[in-house]
């Protein structure tokens, strides 16, 4: 049997071509017109008239300039506390959610806790601004037990774990879903054999319902690790202010400062190209890695 | 007996951390809502652990509802969210139901196309310089377009669709119904749960958007979303330009001004479409999660 030739087979489904047409524009619009815009790291931009190569000025600008090893640290080190730090913690709210008895109390807490995932981060910023204010309920408390009031949102040497706490607040719910299903998941039938064998809650905790975690945590650990070099732009962007702009410039809010407010088209595009041909890398990687690991990739 | 009470100590220690847990995210927003509600006389001087108005006054809402900035910007984020929901969704899940057909030629090579499209993130510049190329800067479409599919939510949207049992749909053939019609009439109705949790949260993202806003509608100041304006007054305490030169005299004098209360007054308007669509996000999409402790 001869096979149909491509264009023959597009002819006869151009219904669904038709259908698909709305969503290829608009990739070739707003991502691949983009990504040849990418051109200019290269480039020096100019508003009119055709842009002139200048090499790899930008990227060595960028390697020799001391800023940009600051915004790369910072970067690293508030991934670090968000994905690796705040990591244990969302295992333990599924287990202790899983550990209450009262079905409705359960609800209640979860109805709760998944709440702010889905406020905006302008909103999520206001409220906490508002609650680590001098006047706020954070201080009222702390001068209650005899402290001494903290201005938290201008203090360097505490903005990054206000960061990290926040990025608790906002996902502690919504991000231990995925343990917490893992965990209903478990037939009843082991923790009736193990209960039999007189296994303790704790006995239970480590020979049954651990385990159950360990694929989840690959695949959620290794995830985290694909968005390393985000560390949280929305978050970082609603949070800083002049006084702790040094220890929290990440690179997508150095892109956004030099690209849009300071004009600089060609450098921030080089800041980008970087950081999304590094980022292609690890989530590939972890892609790879994750399908190795555990069988499911991230895709 | 002995062992029965340790386990309830247990117990009760877990159910009072995880309470204080929910009361960090109930708390904060229920102070808000009071000082919000409350006369500004009261306000000013209200802690942050006080989750009752006092004096109830709808001032605050009331200088929100009459804003020269504030009521545009509500308008346009309606706008915006309900425009861009429908397009997201009518892109997502004809692009879902194409993709799906199991005799679509160069499926494969779409499929790399997308997913490379979704890991490589062209940056902000470049696609601001595409924006700027094509003539939507300060038009709505350019936030409505830029974030027309989300190729997450597609793939979701294909996973859902590919549970439609082929059975159906070689019958729906043979009757000689249409892509469109099959799609309508078949796809649409048999994976209902499926499209009402994607549209969610695409309304949830359009609501909450105010990065791109911010950058794309910044013509006249008419032009932006509720976000970009809560940002500005709330996160940089631009209370000036919003409020204008005259106003903040006006405010002041009239209600002898508690800005942390209006703030509060925004920050609630911002939230409570987020209140609405809530219950059914959990309802499609926690529904196992939620009732899956009703086994024991």
């Amino acid at each position: 049997m001869q096979k149909k030739s491509l264009f023959k087979r597009i002819k006869e489904e151009r219904v669904l071509y038709f259908l698909l047409l709305p969503t290829i524009v608009f990739f070739i619009l707003f991502r691949v017109l983009p990504i040849l815009n990418m051109r200019l790291s290269f480039y020096q931009f100019r508003a009119r008239g055709s842009w002139p190569f200048v090499g790899f000025k930008y990227f060595e600008m960028i390697f020799s300039s001391p800023a940009f090893a600051q915004i790369l640290t910072n970067t690293l080190i508030i991934s670090f506390m968000k994905y690796v730090l705040l990591f244990p913690f969302f295992v333990l709210f599924a287990l202790m959610l899983n550990e209450v008895r009262s079905f409705r109390f359960r609800k209640y807490v979860q109805v709760i806790s998944y709440l702010p995932h889905f406020l905006s981060w302008v909103v999520i910023a206001g409220i906490w601004i508002n609650s680590l204010s001098l006047a706020g309920s954070v201080n009222q408390i702390i001068t209650f037990f005899g402290g001494d009031a903290v201005d938290f949102m201008t203090d360097r040497s505490k903005i990054r774990w206000i960061l990290m706490i926040c990025e608790a607040w906002r996902s502690l719910g919504w991000d231990s879903i995925i343990f917490y299903t893992a965990i209903i998941a478990i037939s009843p039938t082991l923790y009736e054999a193990a209960q039999i064998d007189g296994a303790g809650r704790m006995q239970i905790i480590r020979s049954i319902i651990l385990p159950a975690l360990v694929t989840p945590m690959i695949t959620m650990f290794i995830l985290n690790l694909g968005f390393f070099l985000n560390a949280g732009f929305d978050q970082v962007f609603n949070f800083s202010n002049q006084a702790v702009e040094s220890t929290i410039d990440i690179l997508d809010t150095y892109i956004y400062r030099i690209g849009i407010e300071g004009g600089q088209y060609s450098l921030a595009t080089a800041v980008s190209l970087i950081k999304g041909l590094v980022g292609v890398v690890l989530v590939w990687g972890t892609h790879v890695f994750s399908k190795k690991m555990t069988g499911s990739g991230v895709w | 007996m002995k062992r029965k009470w340790r386990f309830s100590l247990s117990q009760v220690f877990l159910v009072l951390l995880l309470f204080f847990i929910t009361l960090t995210m109930l708390v904060p927003l229920l102070n808000i809502l009071a000082k919000s509600l409350s006369s500004p006389l009261k306000s000013i001087s209200m802690g942050g652990l006080t989750i009752f108005p006092q004096d109830l006054d709808l001032l605050n809402y009331r200088i929100v509802f009459s804003h020269p900035i504030l009521v545009p910007s509500l308008i346009n984020s309606i706008i915006i969210t309900l425009v861009g929901t429908v397009v997201n969704i009518g892109l997502t899940t004809t692009a879902a139901y194409a993709l799906t057909r199991p005799n679509l030629a160069l499926k494969r090579p779409l499929m790399v196309f997308l997913i490379i499209m979704m890991l490589f993130d062209p940056g902000l510049v470049p696609e601001y310089l595409v924006v700027q190329k094509l003539g939507l800067m300060g038009s709505k479409w350019s936030v409505i377009l830029v974030t027309a599919v989300n190729v997450y939510y597609l793939i979701i949207m294909m996973r859902y669709f590919e549970k439609v049992p082929q059975s159906i749909v070689e019958a729906a053939t043979i009757d000689g119904a249409s892509h469109l019609q099959m799609l309508l009439r078949i796809f649409y109705p048999l994976t209902k749960a499926g499209v009402a949790t994607i549209t969610m949260f695409y309304a949830v993202v359009r609501w909450n958007e105010y990065f791109r806003a911010g950058i794309y509608l910044t013509r006249r100041s008419t032009d932006t979303v509720l976000q970009v304006v809560l940002r500005q007054f709330v996160v940089l305490g631009d209370t000036v330009s919003i409020l204008g030169q005259q106003n903040v005299f006006d405010y002041n004098a009239l209600a002898r001004a508690d800005y942390s209360a209006l703030k509060g007054a925004t920050i609630i308007v911002a939230i409570i479409p987020i209140l609405i669509l809530y219950p059914f996000v959990l309802r499609f999409y926690a529904k196992d999660v939620l009732g899956g402790g009703i086994k024991e």
